[in-house]
This record gives C-alpha cells, structure tokens and sequence, in this order.
C-alpha cells in the first residue's frame, strides 16, 4: 500500500539528515560542537526506531525508543556538568 | 490525509535542522537550530505514525509518552548544554551578548 512506500521514503530521509550531521560530529572545531551533533543524531535514532517499529508492526521496540530518550537526556546533562567543571579547573 | 501532510512537514523540517546545524557559524546558532528543528520534526512526525498505524490503544498512548517526553527532555538538555558551552569558554559571534551583562 502506499503508506508502506511513504514510510521507507521517512526512514531513508532520517537516515541521510544523521549522515549529514555525522561530518559535524566528526570535523567540528570546538567541543560542544560535537556534543551537538551527538545530542541531535541520539534523537533521530529514537524516531527511526518509532517509524521501524510501526513498519514492522513490531510494537514492543517503542519501549526500547523511551529507553534510549531517557539515556539521550541524562548523557547530555552529563556532558554539559563535565564542560562547567572542567573550564573551572583550568 | 493529514498524516501524511504532518509526515511530510516533519521530514522537511528534519532536513533544514541538518542544514542548519552543517552551514551556521557558531555553537549556539547550530544549537538553535538543532533543537527547535528536532524538537518539532520528531513530535511531527511521531502524531503522524500515531495517526496512520492500526494497533490497540496501549500502543497509542505509548506513542503519545514518547512525544511528550521528547517535548520535555529535548530543551532542557538543550539548555544545559549552551550553559556548559558558556562556561567551557566558547564566545558568542554576536554584536550584543546579555548573558555577560548579567553573569559579569
């Protein structure tokens, strides 16, 4: 059915925009740069694992997709703490 | 009808962030642009798939938790990171910066 081909065209669309951020992550000039593009691309692998699991009507991956948010959020805040400290003791 | 119009939206608004974040100057424009792009583009996105798959209504709400947490983790993370950004030493390209004004 059309819907099938129109949620292919979603997943290799993600998968590109990742790729294009993926030359931020590995040329870009400053650290927080990269934290970006880290940040960004953690985000656009949860919505292809959502559109995976509606294409596959295998229903039990969202679980793993709120899994993987939640990780997304405390790394960041993480590395956002390890920048403030490590600023302040040089 | 109005999936696949909010699928479509989605996806442009995905390919302009990617745009954005490779062609802008400076980390907190990059962020801006990070941030609002993704945020908007995978809520879109994710109403979208709501809206076109067939499955009880369990599946749906757990759809719906996952939007919702994407519109509360995404700016806070973002935030912290500009922060941290700030205090890592990385200066705005900008005329006026009022963060300095506040923060001296």
């Amino acid at each position: 059915m059309a819907q099938e081909g129109l949620l292919v065209s979603a997943f290799y669309v993600l998968v590109f925009t990742a790729m294009l951020i993926a030359y931020r992550v590995v040329r870009g000039q400053t650290l927080p740069d990269r934290i970006v593009g880290l940040n960004t691309i953690t985000t656009k692998v949860v919505v292809i694992i959502a559109v995976v699991s509606v294409m596959r009507e295998e229903y039990y991956l969202i679980d793993l997709a709120i899994v993987l948010l939640m990780v997304n959020a405390v790394g960041g805040l993480i590395l956002a703490k390890y920048m403030e400290r490590r600023a302040l003791h040089d | 009808m109005i999936e696949i119009i909010l699928l479509l939206f989605g996806e442009a608004v995905m390919v302009f962030g990617a745009l954005g974040i490779l062609r802008f100057p400076d980390v907190y424009t990059r962020l801006h642009a990070a941030t609002k792009c993704d945020t908007g583009g995978a809520m879109s996105i994710i109403l979208a798939l709501i809206l076109i798959m067939d499955a009880p209504a369990v599946v749906r709400a757990k759809f719906l938790v996952l939007a919702f947490l994407i519109a509360m983790i995404n700016p806070m993370v973002s935030h912290a990171i500009a922060r941290g950004a700030y205090r890592y030493g990385v200066k705005p390209k900008v005329v006026v910066d009022m963060y300095a004004w506040d923060n001296p």
